[in-house]
Parts: C-alpha cells; sequence; structure tokens
C-alpha cells in the first residue's frame, strides 16, 4: 500500500555517494562531455582544427626566422630574398594570431555555456529532491558545496580545457617538425625535458598536500574566526576576549607556516622552469655551434631550434598548473554529479493520478514514520478529520507535531499505515496535485528577495495582481502594504527584513490565500508581536481556515482553543483527540500543559497534575 | 596606493627580507640581460668564424649566468613568500585583536559577514597583491631600463625596433586588460547573485515545495546562470586569448628585428648576425615582464581596495573602555541591587549621530534575590534596557548601580563576573560540553557545573549523551537542538557563578513545563542572587516577584502578576490574548489583587 523509503539511500549522505556516476561514466567523460560533447561537438571539432592550423603556422616561424639568416649569412644574400623569408613569416605569425584567436573564442564559448548547463543542471535536480534532503545538508554547507565546486569546475572549463589542449598540441607539433629537421639537435634540445617533467612531479608532490593542509587550516581558522565574531556577545560577556586573541593567534600562525611551505613550494617551479629553458638554448646553441663549424648543418637551422625550444618550453611550463586545474576540478566535478545523481526520495508513483477533492475528509489508519531507521517520531496514529473541520495540534517540543504536517503534505513518505484523503490513497497521488491543494504556513515567514506583489503572486502560477491585493486585504496586510515607500512595488530586502515578524507573517498569509487552497495547515508562529498585530494575525488566519479543513501547531493554546477537536501529541503518539471542553474536564495530559502555563496563577487556582512528558 | 603603504607600515616583521629580495630580484635581471648580451659573440666567434674553444667557453659563461639568474629568482621568491605570507599573519592577527576589542556598538555598525571577508578574502588579496608587487615592482621597469640601455649600446640601429614592439605590447595589454578586468567584476557580481538565489531558494524550499513553483524557480535561475555566462564570455576569450596574443606578437618582433637588422647586416653598416640575434633575446626579456605586468596590475588595484577596507576595520575604536582608575568589587560578595536612575538610551548611527531614543527616563529597583521580569512586544526596548546592566552598551544618560557602584567605574571583566547573562541566540563553540560549560570559568570546579546544569534542566539529556561531558560539540553547537542549547546556555552561563543573571529570552524554546522548572530551579541555584528574566510569553513571568511592563522604551506598569491583572489594560491584553479570554472568564478583579 505505500511507497515505502528507499531508507538505506536516503540515508546515505551526498558524501558516501560522490564517487558514484549515474551512468557509470567517469567524471573526466562527463565533465568534458558538457562542454564539447552532444550539440557542441562540431564546434569542438572546429575549434581543435584552428588550432592545430595555428600551431602549425607558429612553428614554422622559428624555420622561416633561421632561413632568413642563412640568407643574412651568407654571402650571396640579398635584400629581396630576405623581404621573402620576412614576408613570409609574416603571413605565418598573422595567421597563428588570427586562427588562435578563432579558436580561443570557440573554446570560451563552450566553455561559458558548458557551464551554464552545468549549474542549471545542479539547481534543476536540487528542485526535484524531496524535503529530507533538505534537512540532512545544511543549506550553508550545501550552497558552499554547490558553488565553491562549481567554480573550480569553472575554472577548468573557462581557462583549464583550451589551454591544455594548445599546451600538448603544441610540444606534439613541435617535437615532429623538430625531428624532420634534425634528429641531433632534437635530442640535445629535449635533454633538459625529463628534468623539467622532475622538477614539475617533485614540486607537484610537494606542494599539493601543502596547499590541502593549507585549505584546512585556513578553514578552521575562518571558522574559528566565524563563530567567535558571531558570537561575540558570548565572548564580551564570559571575558573571554583574551582567549579568543591567543587562539587566534595559533591559528594563524599555522596558516602562515603551512601557506609559506605551499606557496614556497609551487613558487619554485617558476625558476626552475625558467633556468632549465635558458640551460636549453645553452645547450642547443654550443652543440649546435660545433655542428656549424662541422658543417653538419647551418646557422639558421641551430637559431631555427632555439626558437622551436622556447615555444616547447613555456607550454610544458604551464603543464603542471593545467594538470593539477584538472585534477581539482575533477573532484569538484565528482561531486557536483554527486548532487545531480541524487534522486528524491519522496517519488510519484509510475501510475500517479491527480488527487481529485470532495470535501477534504481525511483518515489515517496506524500511521507510522521515522526520520532515521529504528526511531520512531509518529507510531500507529489512527484517527479522523471530517471535511470542513477545524483541528488543533498541541504537545511538548519533540512531540511529532512538524511531522504529521511533513506526511500530510507528502514531504516524507510514512514507513506504515495509510493516509487517505477523500478516500484516495495519499502515496497514489501526484504530489503537484496534492500540494495544489493543500495550502501552508510555515512558523518561520519567509519571503522572496522581491517586491510585495510578486511575492504574493508566488502562490500561484497565473495570480493576477488583482488576486492578490484581494488576499492582502482579507488577510489584513493592504493597509501597511500600502504605506509602504512603493506600496506593492516595494522591494523586500533579504527574507524580508525590512518588515516587522507580524507584518511578514500577514504577507505570508495573504500568500496562502492567493493559492487559494482547499485544506490548510497552520504552524502558530512564536510571535514577538504587539497585542494589536496579534488580533490581525489570529483574525487573518481565521479567515484563512473559513470552512475548510484545517489543521494547526499551536505553541500557545489559546490558538487553538476554538478547534473542532485538539488533537495532543506525546511522543509521537496521540494521547487525546477531542474538543477543548471535554478535553479540560478529563483533566489529563491537555489539561496538564494547558494548567502548566499559568504556573499555579491559573484563575481556578487548581494546579496541574503530575503527567509524564517526552521532552527532548 | 596610500592603504597599501599603510599596510607595510603595519606590518613589521621580515623587514630584512624585503631588503634582501629587492637585491635578488636585481641580481636575476642582470645576469639575465648578461645571458642575452652573450648569445652575439657566441653566433659571431663561434658560428660566423668557427672558433669552437671560444663558443664552449661562452656557452659555459651562459650556463653560469642561467645558474645566477635562477638562483637568485628563487631567492627572490622565497623572501616574497615568507614577507606576503607574513603580511597575511600580521594583519589577520592584528585585525583580529583589533575586533576582539570591539563593542557592541561597534559589531552593530559593521556585521559579523562584512568582518569575516575582510579577515579572509580582503587579507588575501593584499596577501597576492604583495606577493606580485615585490616579484615584479622593480624587476619589470628595471629590465626595460636596462634593455633599452644595452640596446642603445649595442644595436643603436634597432633600438626604434625595441621601442615600437613595447609600444605595441603595452597598447595591446591597454585594449584587452581593462575590459577584461571589468568583465570579470561583473561575472563576480552575477556570480554572487547567483549563489544569493540559490541560498534563498535553499532557504525557502518549503515555501517552493507548498506552491509547488519548482519550474519558476528553475527559470529563474536559469535565466541569472545565463547572464552570468554572457558576462564571462568576454572575460573568458580575453584571458585565452592573452598567452597567444604575447607569443603571436613576440615571433612577430623577431620576425622585424630579423628583417631590419638583415638589412643592416647586408648592407655592411657594421652590424654583426650575433647582434640580430642577441637583440631577438633582449626583447623576449622585455615581453615577458610587460605581459605579467598588464595580467597582474588588477591584482595590486584590488590588494589596494582591500587594504582599505581592513584599515577600516583596524581604525574603528571600541565605543566602551574602562576607565583609567576603576573601583574594584568582590565578586562573590556583591549583593545584587540594582537601580536604574533616569537612564535613557538610544543606538548610535554609523554617522555618529544618536537613533531616537529606545528607552525613556527608567527608574527602577531591584533588590537583592528578587526574581523579576521585563515583558514587552518586540521594540519595547527591554533587551536594551538589560544590555546596559552588564554594560553591554552605555546608557545616554541617567546612570546604572550595581550595590551603589556606577558600572562606568567598574572594569568590564569585574562588571561581568559579577552580572552573567544566558542570550536568546545560544551559540556554542567548537570543543567538548565541558569547555563549553565552563567557558565563563575555567577554573570551576565540576559539581558547580553539574548543579548548574540540574537546575537547568540540562543534566537530563547531557546524561543520555554517550560521552557525557565529553561530548563533542560542533561549530556553533549546530549538533544540540534548539531547545538545548538555550538550555545548555543557561548552564554556561549559571557556571561562572554570577551574582545577577539576566535570562534574556533564553527560554524561548522551551515549553511551558520545561521553562517551569528551570524557572523554579535557577533561584535556588543563585543562592539569594538577583534573577532577571527578559520575555514576550506571559507565562514566563507569571510567578515573579515583580514584572515590568515596557512599551515603546518606558515601564507603563510594574507590580506582580495579580497587582498587573488588575490595574493594567495593556497586561491584561497580553494576558488574554497569549493565554486565552477563557482564563479570564468568571475571573472577579475585585477580589484579586
Amino acid at each position: 500500500m505505500t511507497s515505502s523509503v528507499d531508507s538505506s539511500a536516503a540515508d546515505q549522505s551526498l558524501e558516501a555517494r560522490g564517487g558514484r556516476s549515474e551512468h557509470g561514466r567517469s567524471t573526466v567523460v562527463r565533465l568534458l562531455g558538457y562542454m564539447m560533447g552532444g550539440e557542441q561537438r562540431p564546434q569542438a571539432i572546429l575549434a581543435i582544427i584552428a588550432r592545430i592550423v595555428a600551431i602549425i603556422a607558429l612553428t614554422t616561424i622559428p624555420w622561416i626566422t633561421g632561413r632568413a639568416l642563412d640568407v643574412i649569412g651568407s654571402p650571396s644574400g640579398t635584400n629581396d630574398r630576405l623581404a621573402g623569408w620576412i614576408i613570409r613569416g609574416t603571413i605565418a605569425g598573422v595567421t597563428y594570431l588570427v586562427f588562435s584567436f578563432v579558436s580561443d573564442w570557440m573554446f570560451s564559448r563552450m566553455a561559458t555555456k558548458a557551464l551554464y548547463k552545468l549549474q542549471t543542471r545542479v539547481f534543476s535536480n536540487i528542485q526535484r529532491l524531496s524535503m529530507g534532503f533538505f534537512y540532512k545538508n545544511p543549506v550553508g554547507e550545501l550552497t558552499s558545496r554547490v558553488t565553491n565546486d562549481s567554480e573550480v569546475v569553472a575554472l577548468f572549463y573557462e581557462q583549464g580545457v583550451g589551454p591544455l589542449i594548445r599546451a600538448s598540441l603544441q610540444v606534439l607539433i613541435i617535437l615532429i617538425v623538430m625531428l624532420l629537421i634534425n634528429v641531433p639537435l632534437t635530442v640535445v634540445a629535449l635533454i633538459v625535458v625529463p628534468f623539467m617533467l622532475g622538477s614539475m612531479y617533485v614540486v607537484n608532490r610537494i606542494a599539493s598536500p601543502a596547499f590541502a593542509k593549507l585549505q584546512e587550516s585556513v578553514g578552521t581558522t575562518s571558522g574559528f574566526q566565524g563563530e567567535t565574531i558571531e558570537g561575540h556577545r558570548v565572548i564580551i560577556s564570559k571575558n573571554r576576549r583574551e582567549w579568543a586573541g591567543q587562539q587566534h593567534e595559533q591559528l594563524a600562525a599555522d596558516v602562515y607556516e603551512v601557506g609559506s611551505r605551499a606557496f614556497l613550494a609551487s613558487l619554485m617551479q617558476f625558476p626552475l622552469t625558467q633556468t632549465l629553458i635558458l640551460f636549453q638554448s645553452v645547450f642547443v646553441l654550443t652543440v649546435g655551434t660545433i655542428m656549424v663549424i662541422n658543417e653538419q648543418t647551418t646557422l639558421g637551422v641551430v637559431m631555427a631550434f632555439t626558437g622551436f625550444a622556447s615555444l616547447m618550453a613555456s607550454p610544458l611550463g604551464q603543464m603542471s598548473n593545467l594538470v593539477s586545474n584538472a585534477l581539482n576540478a575533477f573532484a569538484g566535478g565528482k561531486r557536483v554529479f554527486a548532487i545531480i545523481d541524487e534522486e528524491p526520495t519522496v517519488e510519484d508513483a509510475p501510475d500517479a493520478v491527480e488527487y481529485e477533492f470532495k470535501g477534504g475528509r481525511i483518515e489515517c489508519i496506524d500511521v507510522d514514520f521515522s526520520y532515521a531507521p529504528g526511531s520512531k517520531v509518529l507510531r500507529g496514529n489512527t484517527f479522523v478529520v471530517e471535511a470542513g473541520d477545524s483541528v488543533g495540534i498541541c504537545g511538548p517540543t519533540g512531540a511529532g507535531k512538524s511531522t504529521l504536517i511533513n506526511i500530510l503534505t507528502r514531504y516524507y513518505d510514512i514507513d506504515g499505515g495509510t493516509i487517505l484523503i477523500d478516500g484516495q490513497d495519499l502515496a497514489t497521488l501526484t504530489q503537484r496535485s496534492l500540494r495544489q491543494q493543500i495550502g501552508v504556513v510555515l512558523q518561520e515567514a519567509f519571503l522572496f528577495t522581491d517586491t510585495v506583489m510578486n511575492n504574493l503572486k508566488y502562490a500561484r502560477a497565473g495570480a493576477t495582481d488583482e488576486d492578490a491585493i484581494a488576499a492582502a486585504k482579507k488577510a489584513n496586510a493592504h493597509d501597511f502594504i500600502m504605506e509602504l515607500p512603493d506600496g506593492y512595488d516595494t522591494v523586500l530586502a533579504e527574507r524580508g527584513a525590512n518588515l516587522s515578524q507580524g507584518q511578514r507573517q500577514m504577507i505570508t498569509i495573504a500568500r496562502a490565500m492567493v493559492a487559494e487552497p482547499k485544506i490548510m495547515i497552520l504552524d502558530e508562529a512564536t510571535s514577538n508581536v504587539d497585542t494589536r498585530t496579534e488580533k490581525l494575525i489570529q483574525d487573518g488566519m481565521r479567515k484563512l481556515m473559513d470552512d475548510k479543513t484545517s489543521f494547526s501547531i499551536a505553541h500557545r493554546l489559546a490558538t487553538i482553543r476554538d478547534s473542532d477537536d485538539i488533537m495532543v501529541l506525546n511522543g509521537g503518539e496521540i494521547v487525546e483527540y477531542a474538543p477543548h471542553t471535554e478535553l479540560m474536564e478529563a483533566r489529563g495530559f491537555y489539561y496538564a500543559l494547558y494548567m502548566s502555563q499559568f504556573k499555579g496563577k491559573a484563575p481556578g487556582g487548581a494546579e496541574a497534575t503530575d503527567v509524564d512528558f517526552v521532552s527532548t | 596606493m596610500k592603504s597599501f603603504r599603510r599596510i607595510f607600515g603595519i606590518v613589521t616583521m621580515h623587514r630584512a627580507r624585503l631588503v634582501v629580495s629587492q637585491v635578488a630580484v636585481f641580481i636575476s635581471a642582470l645576469a639575465s640581460i648578461g645571458f642575452a648580451t652573450l648569445v652575439a659573440p657566441m653566433v659571431n666567434t663561434g658560428m660566423v668564424e668557427g672558433d669552437a674553444k671560444a663558443a664552449l667557453g661562452f656557452g659555459f659563461w651562459m650556463l653560469v649566468l642561467a645558474l645566477i639568474a635562477g638562483v637568485s629568482m628563487a631567492i627572490a621568491a622565497a623572501q616574497a613568500v615568507f614577507f606576503s605570507q607574513g603580511t597575511a599573519y600580521m594583519v589577520r592577527k592584528r585585525l583580529y585583536d583589533k575586533i576582539q576589542t570591539y563593542s557592541f556598538e561597534n559589531y552593530d555598525l559593521l556585521p559579523s559577514s562584512q568582518l569575516m571577508v575582510r579577515l579572509n578574502a580582503d587579507v588575501l588579496n593584499v596577501q597576492n597583491a604583495m606577493l606580485y608587487a615585490i616579484l615584479l615592482g622593480l624587476y619589470a621597469p628595471f629590465m626595460l631600463v636596462a634593455t633599452f640601455i644595452m640596446s642603445a649600446i649595442r644595436t643603436p640601429g634597432l633600438l626604434w625596433v625595441l621601442v615600437v614592439v613595447i609600444l605595441v605590447v603595452v597598447v595591446l595589454l591597454a585594449i584587452v586588460i581593462p575590459p577584461m578586468a571589468r568583465a570579470y567584476k561583473r561575472r563576480q557580481h552575477r556570480l554572487d547573485a547567483l549563489n544569493g538565489s540559490l541560498t534563498e531558494n535553499l532557504t525557502g524550499m518549503a515555501v517552493v515545495k507548498a506552491f509547488v513553483r519548482e519550474r519558476y524557480e528553475i527559470e529563474k535561475f536559469d535565466a541569472g546562470s545565463d547572464s552570468m555566462r554572457q558576462e564571462s564570455f568576454p572575460a573568458t576569450w580575453r584571458v585565452a586569448f592573452l598567452s597567444p596574443l604575447m607569443t603571436g606578437v613576440g615571433q612577430l618582433a623577431i620576425i622585424l628585428a630579423t628583417g631590419v637588422g638583415g638589412v643592416q647586416v647586408l648592407s655592411g653598416s657594421g652590424m654583426t648576425i650575433g647582434e640580430v640575434t642577441a637583440f631577438s633575446t633582449y626583447m623576449g626579456l622585455v615581453i615577458l615582464p610587460l605581459a605579467l605586468i598588464g595580467i597582474l596590475m588588477p591584482y595590486v588595484l584590488r590588494g589596494d581596495v582591500s587594504a582599505e577596507r581592513i584599515l577600516e576595520a583596524y581604525d574603528a575604536e571600541p565605543t566602551i573602555v574602562d576607565k583609567d582608575s576603576v573601583t574594584v568589587l568582590d565578586s562573590t560578595k556583591v549583593e545584587g541591587r540594582i537601580v536604574f536612575d533616569d537612564v535613557s538610551f538610544a543606538f548610535r548611527r554609523k554617522d555618529g549621530e544618536l537613533d531616537p531614543p529606545v528607552l525613556r527616563h527608567i527608574n527602577l529597583t531591584i533588590e537583592p534575590g528578587q526574581k523579576v521580569g521585563f515583558l514587552g512586544a518586540t521594540g519595547s526596548g527591554k533587551s536594551a534596557l538589560v544590555n546596559l546592566i552588564p554594560r553591554f552598551y552605555e546608557a545616554t544618560e541617567g546612570q546604572i548601580t550595581i550595590d551603589g557602584v556606577d558600572v562606568v567605574d567598574l572594569s568590564q571583566d569585574n562588571l561581568r563576573e559579577i552580572v552573567g547573562v544566558a542570550l536568546q541566540e545560544a551559540l556554542l563553540f567548537l570543543g567538548d560540553l565541558r569547555f563549553n560549560l565552563k567557558f565563563g570559568d575555567v577554573e570551576a570546579e565540576d559539581d558547580v557545573m553539574i548543579d548548574a546544569a540540574k537546575a537547568s534542566d540540562s543534566f537530563g539529556f547531557v546524561s543520555n549523551l554517550p560521552e557525557k561531558w565529553e561530548a563533542p560539540v560542533a561549530r556553533r553547537g549546530y549538533n544540540f537542538s534548539g531547545g538545548q542549547r538555550q538550555r545548555l546556555s543557561i548552564t554556561r552561563a549559571l557556571t561562572a557563578r554570577p551574582r545577577v543573571i539576566i535570562l534574556d529570552d533564553s527560554t524561548s524554546a522551551l515549553d511551558a513545563s520545561t521553562e517551569g522548572r528551570v524557572q523554579e530551579a535557577i533561584p535556588q541555584f543563585m543562592d539569594a542572587g538577583t534573577v532577571i528574566y527578559v520575555a514576550q510569553r506571559i507565562s514566563a513571568v507569571i510567578d515573579l516577584d515583580h514584572i515590568y511592563l515596557l512599551k515603546d522604551g518606558e515601564i507603563i506598569a510594574e507590580g506582580n502578576h495579580e497587582h498587573l491583572l488588575a490595574t493594567s489594560p495593556l497586561y491584561q491584553e497580553i494576558y488574554e490574548s497569549q493565554l486565552g479570554s477563557a482564563a479570564t472568564e468568571g475571573l472577579d478583579l475585585e477580589v484579586m489583587s
């Protein structure tokens, strides 16, 4: 009957799933696929061809210069012959620039497109995921992971792939040309290459763990800074500023030490490579000179080889940076793909049907639920809510009040039992059709950084300005909205900060009205508002619930006193379910809860009986 | 560059390293130029004249010069690394220490998120700028001048080629780099906006799902991502093309030099083929540092902007400081009589002006051992009022005394030993529970901590943890629930054994029954100390000795529950609104009080 949660998959953290790739393809292939696969492939091929043309043109330049020098050095040299080579060289240079530009332009287009595709894939998959995912992965962590990892990938796309292809082709083509012209000089020119690669390897072996350590050390330090600066009130009130300063000094000293080592190692690459490049040209020049003296080659060829050597050395020098850039991107890409491959834990059944509203009768039969296997949050709950009834939900912290709402909206699937809504099994309905009929006002009045109007219209695609204004009037929000600087067009600052808490609450009520839901769920805010605002909010909530089937979670019992029924939860079980007066007369759990608010100052004077609160 | 220079002033370590690095840079530049200069005799005497022995000699000296250039560049790089890292260390340390002297008011003006940017991203920018400035600041100009001089002496006929090439390079960099830097800045803005919208989407996920607006969110994000793509493209191709551009220009310059020089050699003007090749090498020596300056200049400029922001935070002065001579109260013997004498208070704005007062002419006396409550809605001034007692803020007018001593005359440390506070935003620190609970008094006995835990109802859940008092605490205490954090925060405040304890809305996440237990136990623990509650819920203050009802910065009613219920219309209104009209049903107001 129930679509059971794949609890093992649901429980696996993102980290653990990181290594797995849905399609069985390696991260490298998938990453490159975004850039050069599919519809981008023709462009990628063209870009590579342009690059090859450019590099061939570039490679001819030292050879042409060498021939020109031969002309200059020979007794029969003339200005005309020289000019011929100079013109050819200029053409080659311009060809190189033009084709390089075309290739880089195309690579850049592909790179930015690839990043766009990756970002939107990540985001749209996140939108598919079930609420459970977001409770397990806190917003801060998830955001920083998505943003950091995709920036590393962006760096690879934008400044890694193109240069890596360019560098490899340049080394390869120059090598071929050198071998074609003069094998012994090629060998001489290549003598330094193993040293260059060796030094890169050594530097990388020292630098990359050092940078990883630096990252860690910087992370710890900024974690400490963030905690102590945000917690400055605690630090100040507990006289612990000195401690904070000392702790921080140690952490900063650690960053200094680790950072110096990492940067020192990586910066040594530059002088090492530069020195080896100079050595290379000395070897070519010296051996070349001897060969010229022995008439084994010409001055022009030797000079061409110094040119080749330097054109080969610079991409080789870049190689280590490019490779570590790529490796970082693969690690980041793996984590990005883990999010792309994440599957929602709550999915519509293959044969799911649309929910058909028939008054809003809700029946729960033997419902069990747990967030983590083994620890049930709701157990064996059975109850019926008749169409149009209002139900108040109360109980101590952790009794399962919010959880009940999470399963009625199907943010989570239940472990056992059945939920029937107008006789239709919740598990057989599409989430979309269900949520369109169920309105929710959450405890935290969340508003988007947008105009008031857009926030109101957010509730329903296709809602008009008139719908929004009518709802605002009904929710008692119209008057204060009109007093805002730009009325309905006022842009709300981050998370609605330029409104008072009560005003935000009223806007969220109006927003829920715009959606025209058939069933209402309200999580009452522990509002810190004056009594006048409080009354306006209560009035709005009442209008919203109207004749609809409604659930309201109460943190203050007074707000649910007039509900048709009050559901009292304790330790995941419904312990009482009746109207207020009956529950008061019963002198049970609800009565105790009710009286505890008065701390012995209740008008009736009666003390609460002892009951076993399950509080966490 | 003014701010950048002031940072140099703050960084007092590693001065010698700075000097060594510049000497090394200088030697490296000289060796490179010497190397290029040897190319001409190598070609002339070796290849053209056929003197193999001389060629080997030149080759040897070139190797030596290459080695000198490399080693001194390595030394310069090492010194630059130590200096730039040292700068980052010093700036971080000095700035953080400065922040530790801040008062609440400073934090109001410079929020945590901004301080974090200054301590991290800005310090990083300064560090990088410092590194590049040391390595290239003198190297590139020196190289330019030296090559120019060498060329003027050795190949005056080619000097104009050098000038032309330098001009072309400078012009190209001026064309490519500023738009690249601007595009990057715009890309960064779009990226920030995109990350912002991701954060907002994730924070409001429950709302997105409730209204089934996932598709709308995706469209919105697509548009944001696309506009970032539009901005990154101009930056991306410019960066990508920069290196081929410089290579291409370098090669064309060699061709030009070969052509011009070749004509002069052929015309027999005395120029040698070796000089032509040596000149090509000189050009290479100029183009690379010029290109690097062009690429790195934006980083150095960014470093200056960051330096300015760092200095802004560094120059802020704490608004609350101890007097030169302070009165000392024995914190264990304080009785805890608190008197407000005509106290007014207003927050200060960034421009130094005062906002409208949030507290007006407050007069009150809290007797030792009394349990009092401050009740009021947001903005009524209740938190502002109690924040004046431990001198988190300074009263704008009037006087606050503890046992007859003006709080201003006490040292802040002494005062805060006497007055303990548990805040609503119950933040714990990374470490274990014992460390956190003894945060206010490191030397507290375990017994005190355990008694405090019992009084604040945290003993139960702590005992159920496998590691008990050694249980790990995550950053900010996020591995504990809101209600647990609040109770631990109260435990922490109690463990320091203050004589006056302020509970600033610190039981808001607890249900009424738990709150009741905590409130009953605290006075016993406090042993005749003064207990002050700040609350919005009437049930939190209902059984206290004395309740002050605040509205718009004034005490509009006070007394115990029965008295207020009988005399204050606002109190009655709050009572009804929070506990229900039924609560007052059948209540005979005349019989009460």
